[in-house]
């Protein structure tokens, strides 16, 4: 009885989680009047590829997606670079103010970056940086929760492999980039990995700094394409398709790694 | 020497601090005791006058209590579904992975990609919700129902992540209290209610407090579900910061309320550590 009704809750848990993904992509496959049914529709009247064609051949899709690549990339690569250079200063060297310096570096997690978004925006402009890649991904490289998980896994070093390393006369850079990010690499794994999908998902700060559409991500430009003002939804749905399937796939290989990365830097 | 080295490994870390976190928070603390032009040209002292003017502004008092409908709506909601969701696979099976899995897919989508798929799922009266519920609703165009949807997409937004968060948290309990447990003669859910639930406390008070301050800091899924609407009914603190600072040039209301929600968020976060040590 108790397995039965843990089955039945799983299903139905799992039903309605996955409905606006399977709803999406129906819709993906709706023809114009599929929208416009009298009666909502659950499936596509006559299924075909017409409006992956749409979404595929917009102009501005593909340069949208390209955007997100890049500064998604641009702030992963960035955030794990000044974060494991800070860990590696925290946790390998001394120095005066070091305490003071890592407390007011954990500070900013108490300052949410929604609050100081006006400012930022000034900021940004400011040094110049609207329209440009620098802009939307300066305000995100800083994660003090990042350093955080980071200095936890240097932590776990023996010292004595930088001991060995500075006699060889490796440098500290070189020992950061052969020995210390090799042998933590699944937190900075995780590092990169959450600070990839944030970038590439947030939407607020990206619409704020570009106003050309070439310089746009594909979050806002889902939203921009036009297809929903010709009429033309069932587009719409394609390209969101088309860029929750890439991250659906890669969910689908590195299950076991996302949750780690995830559940890592939260400890209860 | 040697500190130099040191300070310069450091110092991206605490520049990047210094400009996108200290140097604007002190700007919006200055400038809340400041009367600013919409130029950004200091005119004055203001005293307490800006937080006077936000805190009786009737649209304001009003984004406050939208915000609090929300946290009440959508708060026990994500706790309740991720934590039914997290206890149901705690005990890893042959088939524990395949609703594992599942309720992961999620994370695959972004805010503006959910908006859009839930905008449509509850657009207008043959919406495919009021097919499926029966119902016969606008469901965005009313004020409680655009809330209770806006709450809906806000679980489908954290749920991924506070369900890994929970699991993983069950499944490191210490197996060896349970088995004792059990050799006992203890009832599964005397089991689940008195050891597991004990030992999951200090991450559900995290993912409770997370979620806590997400919600009262909400503002994107508002501007791409509903823009506030209807009749501002979804309006919340930090969406109408946005529109003030962004599109009305109210210097007064957007380093008042920047200052309010950073003291706001940090009592929470602080409530949240503090609980964590307990615990």
């Amino acid at each position: 009885m108790r397995r039965i009704i843990r089955i039945l809750l799983l299903l139905l848990l799992s039903a309605i989680i996955l409905f606006p993904l399977l709803y999406a992509l129906s819709a993906s496959f709706f023809t114009k009047v599929d929208f416009t049914a009298p009666a909502a529709r659950f499936l596509p009247s006559s299924p075909s590829f017409r409006n992956y064609a749409l979404a595929l051949g917009n102009s501005h899709f593909s340069r949208y997606a390209l955007n997100s690549l890049i500064t998604a990339s641009l702030t992963a690569f960035l955030r794990t670079g000044v974060a494991a250079s800070a860990a590696f200063a925290f946790t390998h060297l001394h120095f005066r103010g070091q305490r003071a310096l890592l407390i007011a570096l954990l500070a900013t997690l108490f300052i949410p970056s929604d609050a100081m978004l006006y400012e930022n925006y000034i900021t940004t402009a400011r040094l110049g940086l609207l329209d440009s890649y620098p802009g939307i991904v300066l305000p995100s490289i800083l994660s003090a929760s990042a350093i955080l998980m980071m200095a936890g896994a240097y932590n776990g070093i023996d010292r004595d492999v930088y001991d060995a390393a500075r006699i060889d006369g490796a440098g500290d850079i070189r020992y950061i980039l052969t020995m210390l990010i090799p042998l933590t690499a699944p937190v900075t794994g995780a590092v990169f990995i959450q600070a990839f999908v944030s970038s590439f998902n947030s939407y607020l700060w990206p619409l704020l700094v570009t106003t050309r559409p070439s310089m746009r991500t594909i979050q806002i430009g889902i939203t921009m394409l036009g297809f929903a003002d010709e009429g033309e939804l069932g587009a719409q749905f394609a390209s969101i398709m088309l860029i929750t399937i890439p991250f659906l796939l890669i969910l689908a290989l590195s299950r076991r790694l996302i949750m780690n990365a995830l559940s890592g830097g939260v400890h209860g | 020497m040697k500190e130099a080295k040191a300070y310069v490994f450091v110092a991206p870390a605490a520049a990047l601090a210094i400009l996108f976190s200290f140097l604007p928070l002190g700007k919006s603390l200055a400038g809340s005791f400041l009367r600013i032009s919409q130029s950004g040209k200091v005119l004055g002292w203001a005293g307490l006058g800006n937080y006077v003017s936000v805190l009786s502004d009737p649209s304001f008092l009003s984004s406050i209590r939208n915000t609090l409908l929300f946290v009440v709506l959508f708060l026990p909601l994500n706790t309740a579904i991720t934590l039914l969701a997290a206890s149901l696979l705690r005990r890893k099976g042959r088939l524990t992975s395949i609703p594992e899995s599942i309720f992961m897919t999620p994370l695959a989508f972004s805010l503006s990609a959910l908006a859009l798929i839930f905008k449509e799922i509850f657009r207008g009266r043959v919406s495919i919700a009021n097919r499926i519920l029966g119902t016969d609703m606008e469901w965005l165009e009313q004020p409680f129902t655009a809330m209770a949807v806006l709450a809906v997409m806000g679980v489908f937004l954290d749920f991924a992540l506070d369900f890994i968060l929970l699991l993983s948290a069950f499944r490191n309990i210490d197996r060896s209290t349970i088995e004792a447990a059990g050799i006992d003669g203890a009832s599964a859910w005397t089991i689940y209610r008195r050891i597991e639930i004990p030992e999951i406390a200090g991450m559900l008070r995290i993912t409770i407090f997370m979620a806590l301050k997400d919600a009262v800091l909400i503002s994107a899924p508002v501007m791409v579900l509903t823009e506030g609407g209807p009749f501002r009914s979804t309006e919340t603190v930090m969406y109408y910061y946005y529109l003030e600072a962004f599109r009305s040039g109210n210097r007064a209301a957007e380093t008042t309320i920047a200052v309010m929600m950073v003291a706001f968020s940090a009592i929470i976060m602080s409530l949240a550590s503090r609980r964590r040590k307990d615990a």
